[in-house]
């Protein structure tokens, strides 16, 4: 009601009409009767934005008649909306208050609608600026993991990626600029993101199911890598980074630029990245017995170095822009633990390293057109070329190589408000060849070819913003050759029979069938969410979510030996009959369906501001891997047939595991809190927890435990200082043949110095990390009894911008 | 030892169908022809027989161009069953094998293509153990279709250079490219190579980061009488991805044609003798060996050489095709010497080669016998004596079907030749120890082409004759 009578005032204040076409002009103010300079003021859909000058004053011309929904936008205080409704040609001014938010609030960008960690009704978070520099790391698993609700699944430092409430693999999309990164990160652990966080200019984050706007690959939700490549506007703008870390002896540079002239703007980024093998506080190996040990600890084989560039150009219009940017991309990168078989000194002290070879070139298109049509007010076009390569080497020669080329397209067509509703219509194709080659490549060569149409749109009622959604999909995988081979998989406890088992093969035929494949999904996704602004400052969020998810290729059609999970892996295409042979399976193939509801409450302003979520998942048909309690022969290494009746050594068998589908629930909560102590001082708390079990009893592996941390923040203009405590809890809900992980307390700090060098603004920063050189093994790692995090690590840089 | 091979059953097809309500999905399986895996235990192992379960023991396969018709035929050798036959894209086609054997390379110069037929059989180094596949054969999609008149394919450790010669009446370049099996395999676009901006009758012999290529210099430099023949040979070598000239042999050859390696030397065919390049490290040294009496006013055109033989063998005839003189060349001594044994009366030469280790040399007759030489030592010096003939046709030579003739490949993993006869329609494995015939491939047609596929057996390292 508050806001009703405001803009009664406002209106009242109309000023004579003196020109013909329509104009606000407007003054925006802080709670304390400042003027806000550089706040953002955006006539929702549509492309009219200006920004307030140093008197805080703004206008924004040439307007049409009706309701006009404003949005202004001003660091460091929480997002405004305000409706104006424009009767007749004439001029309103107005005058907005902006209440702080400590909770910085920044829009995601790859949405049609508006959403932010604020304002939308599912739980979103963004990382960027200041923050992203501070908490940018090699791998995107790592850069994320401080957010909440994300983990990281910390693969030895070289191939972390993030686990969204428990989540992670293929229900995890990770995209750049709003297209799909295109790479194999999804199939295993130990491959790498083919994406880069250090010139990236923010990172978006959506928790919970976000299928609507992305697809099947969604329905954990959404890790999207923003960067200017096809720059929006010619500005002439930089940044540059140089650092040095401690533990590893990393050394980063990067640097990304934006110019150009009225009506073409070009855009250009590099970075190299070169670090070794880190060390650690304690012996990285969690059995080693703690023989003397000279020297630091390291993680074998963690080292890595990458390099990339991008190169983007931009067609400015009046009414939009057309732009292309070229990426390419490449990273080396050792694989911790990813030791072949029996290879414990019999034939060598050398350790045999294996590392990976990255290689990927992306092309990206896109565009936005704003129209002056009677229905249509906006066109977005996002097209994508990706071509993927990797190669795991060992001793000099490539292992396996995996490939994934991918073309994209994706057109957003928001219409004008229709009785109030803002929204739009998404089209959306996609299409990967994926293939891997060698001894590790546990999944034959597969297309995947999807098409989406999806509806969204939001309202505001009153108090009430409404955001509705739906989208069909049609998926389609296609592989030619799906081989199952007859693999003689074993139990060990019988260990007398498997002396025989090899010898009674003389002339024995062994078969390897092969299949064609074809299967075709049609996943149904429905959303629902509203936000409720009961009271001033406060808003409270519903959303409730249904999400049907096609399985990957990999989740059904694998089998073969994955070293980097050290298992042997078995589709659900297939199953195990009564003797206890692999064959196909005659179990449906059916679509995993997530129904979740989250609820979100919020304090919008004021000096204590805080984000509360709570989530209840509920997976059914979860593709998930179980151990058969098998063993097949890794195909790795071979022993002499003679040594068999030896001691059969099983360290060259993997254990089988099998991919089958469970009911699956998965619940918990986020907290994040921040309170303005003064205006340098600021203190953030945060928490989060997710429990994932199986519906009918049982824990899910590899499940992020409880964790709670704050930060305490000194800003003054010139220095900025943080310290940084997180409590990993223990985990002990594990999952069958999973061991507990032990709790620990990471204390990181960070200070920075603002100068100007030569009329450039610079920053130097330290920063300090795992202060107390703690041993950190991370509960949802593949490898961690093997790689725990990086001891105390100190890192020293110098930033700048022009 | 393991031994695979591939039943031909007749195509079982299962086809299920589920369907569930609400978020359609829909799995459709056929399966197709399984690969079946024979595993037999060998325990008497000889010495050098690894067996680490990877591997498997095969003859290999055979491709046979047919001489009536654009198709080519697999022919399994441990059965001499046939496998598979495909139609080729053109009518008038050359048969070759890929540097390790694994594809056979189809070209066809007038239609500027070169197209690749998966063997199926093949071998991986992994690092720890070779590992080896057995697949039915398989066209590959991979195509060489940029270079112009392709014509010269010279395959040497891995790797092959296709000589395009280019075409002076439509004003097209000769180019050179550099393949292996693997860039088949992977269908590499962009092959590394050398462009001319003249046409030629060239040829490049790719030794590793080298690559010897022939120049033809400006038709008012160059010493050949025939211009389209180079007359030059550059040292190209390859780094950052390309091939760079870094040295061009400062020893002309008029009129060159023919070119042939072995471990240390690269020898060319010249109007006026034999160009011989030897290596040092990076750098070559060239030298040229002027024709003997014997060689008359003919010239030597074709060049044969083993990378384990020290000596090669040239063949010398006159344009007109008139009785070729057949010559050893020793690139160590700088010598040329007549071959001793010549042809019977009215037999012609259709087909010379080297054994697969380079201990025989063979040389095929129009009348249908395999003469199979090997090199003595004769106070320190190689000479080539004829240590048999084969007589490989029963039937009346005078039969050959117009245009055609008898054809040989040498197996890379053993001791057999084999001879295609196309008056029988059949080919003959011979072995070349024991000079017998030991068994045969019926064919259906009259082959006018054939080459070895499948897994080379590696060089045993004593050489003791």
């Amino acid at each position: 009601m508050k806001r009703r009578s405001q803009l009664a005032v406002l209106i009242a204040a109309l000023l004579p009409a003196s020109v013909l076409a329509s104009t606000i002009e407007g003054v925006i103010l802080n709670n304390k009767g400042k003027v806000v300079t550089n706040a953002t003021v955006e006539v929702e859909g549509s492309d009219l934005k200006v920004t307030t000058d140093e008197n805080g004053k703004f206008v924004i011309t040439e307007l049409k008649n009706g309701l006009k929904e404003l949005h202004v936008v001003a660091p460091g205080y929480a997002h405004l909306h305000r409706d104006i409704t424009i009767t007749n040609d004439g001029n309103q001014s107005v005058t907005f208050n902006l209440k702080r938010s400590p909770i910085e609030v920044i829009d995601i960008e790859a949405t049609p609608i508006h959403m932010s960690a604020m304002e939308s009704a599912s739980p979103v978070s963004v990382l960027s600026g200041e923050q992203l520099r501070r908490q940018q790391a090699a791998t995107l698993g790592d850069s994320l993991e401080k957010l909440p609700g994300v983990n990281t699944n910390f693969h030895g430092k070289v191939a972390s990626t993030p686990i969204i409430r428990g989540l992670s693999g293929p229900r995890v999309l990770i995209t750049q600029n709003g297209l799909d990164v295109s790479d194999v990160s999804r199939v295993g652990p130990d491959h790498s993101v083919a994406s880069e966080a250090s010139t990236a200019q923010q990172i978006e984050v959506l928790r919970g199911p976000a299928t609507l706007f992305y697809g099947s690959g969604a329905i954990g939700g959404v890790v999207n890598v923003v960067d200017n490549r096809v720059p929006t506007d010619s500005t002439t703008r930089g940044e540059w980074n140089l650092e040095h870390n401690s533990v590893d002896n990393q050394k980063v540079a990067s640097f990304n630029a934006t110019t150009g002239t009225d009506s073409v703007a070009f855009y250009a980024d590099a970075f190299w990245r070169e670090a070794d093998d880190y060390e650690v506080p304690v012996a990285a190996d969690i059995d080693s017995d703690g023989e003397e040990h000279s020297g630091d600890y390291k993680v074998e084989n963690s080292n890595e170095e990458s390099d990339g560039f991008t190169v983007g150009a931009s067609y400015l219009m009046d009414n939009g822009f057309i732009g292309l940017a070229v990426e390419q991309f490449n990273r080396q990168y050792g694989i911790p633990g990813h030791t072949h078989g029996d290879e414990e000194e019999k034939h060598s002290d050398e350790e045999e390293s294996v590392f990976a070879d990255l290689e990927q070139t992306k092309v990206q298109l896109l565009g936005e057109y704003n129209l002056d049509n009677k229905w249509l007010n906006k066109v977005n076009l996002r097209a994508g070329h990706t071509d993927y390569e990797h190669a795991e080497i060992e001793s000099g020669a490539v292992g396996t190589t995996f490939k994934n080329e991918t073309n994209e397209l994706r057109i957003d067509l928001l219409h004008n408000q229709f009785s109030e509703w803002n929204g739009g219509i998404s089209f959306h194709y996609k299409q990967s060849d994926v293939e891997a080659q060698g001894e590790e490549a546990f999944t034959p060569p597969s297309e995947t070819e999807s098409f989406a149409v999806a509806l969204m749109e939001e309202r505001h009622f009153g108090d009430f913003l409404v955001q509705l959604g739906g989208r069909i999909e049609r998926v389609t995988i296609e592989a030619g050759n799906v081989l199952l081979p007859n693999i003689d998989a074993h139990a060990h406890d019988e260990a007398q029979e498997t002396d025989e088992h090899d010898h009674d093969h003389e002339e024995s035929a062994e078969t390897t069938r092969v299949f064609d494949v074809e299967h075709e999904f049609t996943p149904v996704s429905l959303s629902a969410g509203v936000v409720w602004d009961f009271t001033s400052n406060y808003n409270l969020g519903l959303s409730v979510s249904r999400s049907e998810r096609a399985p990957s290729a990999s989740e059904l059609l694998s089998f073969g030996p994955h070293i980097g999970t050290g298992t042997y892996e078995v589709g659900a295409l297939f199953d195990l009959d009564e003797d206890g042979h692999l064959g196909l399976s005659d179990q449906a193939i059916d679509l995993e369906t997530a129904n979740n509801i989250d609820l979100t409450l919020r304090k919008t302003q004021g000096d204590v501001g805080f984000i509360l979520n709570a989530f209840y998942n509920q997976v059914d048909n979860y593709y998930y891997q179980i151990d058969t309690g098998l063993y097949a022969q890794s195909g790795h290494d071979h022993g002499d047939e003679e040594e068999l009746a030896d001691e059969h050594d099983h360290s060259s068998e993997l254990p089988v595991y099998l991919f089958k589908t469970d009911d699956v629930v998965l619940h918990g909560f986020e907290a994040q809190i921040a309170w303005q102590l003064t205006d340098e001082f600021k203190l953030d708390v945060f928490s989060d927890y997710v429990r994932a079990r199986l519906k009918d009893g049982g824990d899910l592996p590899r499940t992020p435990p409880l964790r709670f941390g704050s930060e305490l923040s000194y800003q003054t203009d010139k220095l900025s200082a943080h310290i940084h405590v997180t409590r990993y809890q223990k985990q002990d809900r594990t999952a069958p043949q999973e061991t507990a992980t032990d709790g620990y307390t990471l204390i990181d700090a960070s200070i920075s110095y603002d100068l100007s060098v030569l009329n450039q603004d610079m920053s130097v920063y330290l920063r300090g990390t795992n202060l107390t050189d703690t041993e950190a093994r991370v509960h949802s790692s593949f490898v961690k009894d093997i790689a725990p995090r990086p001891g105390r690590s100190f890192a020293l840089g110098i930033r700048g911008y022009f | 030892m393991k031994k695979l091979y591939k039943l031909k059953l007749i195509a079982l097809a299962i086809s299920t169908t589920f369907i569930t309500a609400c978020g359609d999905a829909e799995t459709k399986i056929v399966e197709k022809d399984p690969i079946v895996v024979e595993d037999e235990h060998d325990h008497d192992d000889d010495d050098h027989d690894h067996d680490d379960g990877y591997t498997i023991d095969s003859l290999g396969r055979l491709a046979v161009l047919a001489g009536n018709s654009n198709e080519a035929s697999f022919y399994d050798l441990d059965d001499n069953a046939l496998l598979e036959t495909f139609t080729l894209t053109n009518d008038s086609n050359t048969l070759s094998s890929s540097p390790d054997f694994r594809y056979a390379v189809i070209a066809s110069r007038a239609q500027d293509y070169l197209g690749f037929i998966d063997g199926g059989l093949w071998r991986e180094d992994h690092g720890e153990h070779l590992h080896d596949y057995e697949q039915s054969p398989a066209a590959s999609s991979y195509e060489l279709t940029s270079g112009s008149r392709p014509t010269h394919l010279i395959t040497h450790d891995g790797q092959l250079a296709v000589f395009y010669d280019g075409d002076a009446d439509s004003g097209t370049v000769a180019s050179v490219e550099v393949l292996t099996d693997n860039d088949i395999t992977s269908a590499t676009a962009t092959l590394p190579g050398i462009s001319y901006d003249i046409n030629m009758h060239g040829v490049a012999e790719p030794r590793g980061e080298h690559l010897l290529s022939t120049i033809r210099r400006d038709d008012s430099e160059s010493t050949s009488v025939a211009k389209v023949l180079p007359d030059q040979v550059g040292v190209y070598h390859f780094h950052d991805g390309e091939y760079e000239l870094e040295q061009t042999l400062e020893v002309t050859c008029p009129d060159l044609h023919g070119a042939a390696q072995n471990h240390d030397y690269v020898v060319f065919g010249c109007g006026d003798g034999i160009l011989i390049a030897h290596q040092q490290g990076d750098v070559y040294s060239a030298q040229k060996v002027v024709n003997i009496d014997a060689v008359g006013d003919q010239r030597i055109g074709s060049i044969y050489g083993h990378e384990d033989s020290e000596t090669f063998i040239g063949v010398a005839s006159g344009h007109g095709g008139g009785e070729a003189v057949i010559v050893t060349i020793n690139p160590v001594t700088a010598q040329m010497e007549e071959l001793e044994w010549q042809l019977a009366d009215g037999a012609s030469a259709v087909s010379y080669s080297f054994s697969a280790h380079g201990e025989h040399f063979l040389i095929l007759d129009s009348l249908g016998f395999l003469n199979v030489f090997s090199a003595h030592d004769h106070d320190g010096e190689m000479h080539w004596e004829l240590e048999g003939q084969v007589d490989i046709t029963e039937q009346d030579v005078s039969t050959m079907p117009e245009g055609m003739s008898f054809s040989m490949t040498v197996a890379q993993n053993g001791q057999f030749a084999y001879v295609a006869d196309p008056i029988a329609q059949h080919v003959v494995q011979v072995h070349l120890e024991d000079l017998e015939i030991e068994s045969e491939v019926e064919l259906t047609f009259a082959p006018s082409a054939i080459t070895w596929l499948g897994i080379a057996q590696e060089e045993e390292d004593d050489h003791d004759h």
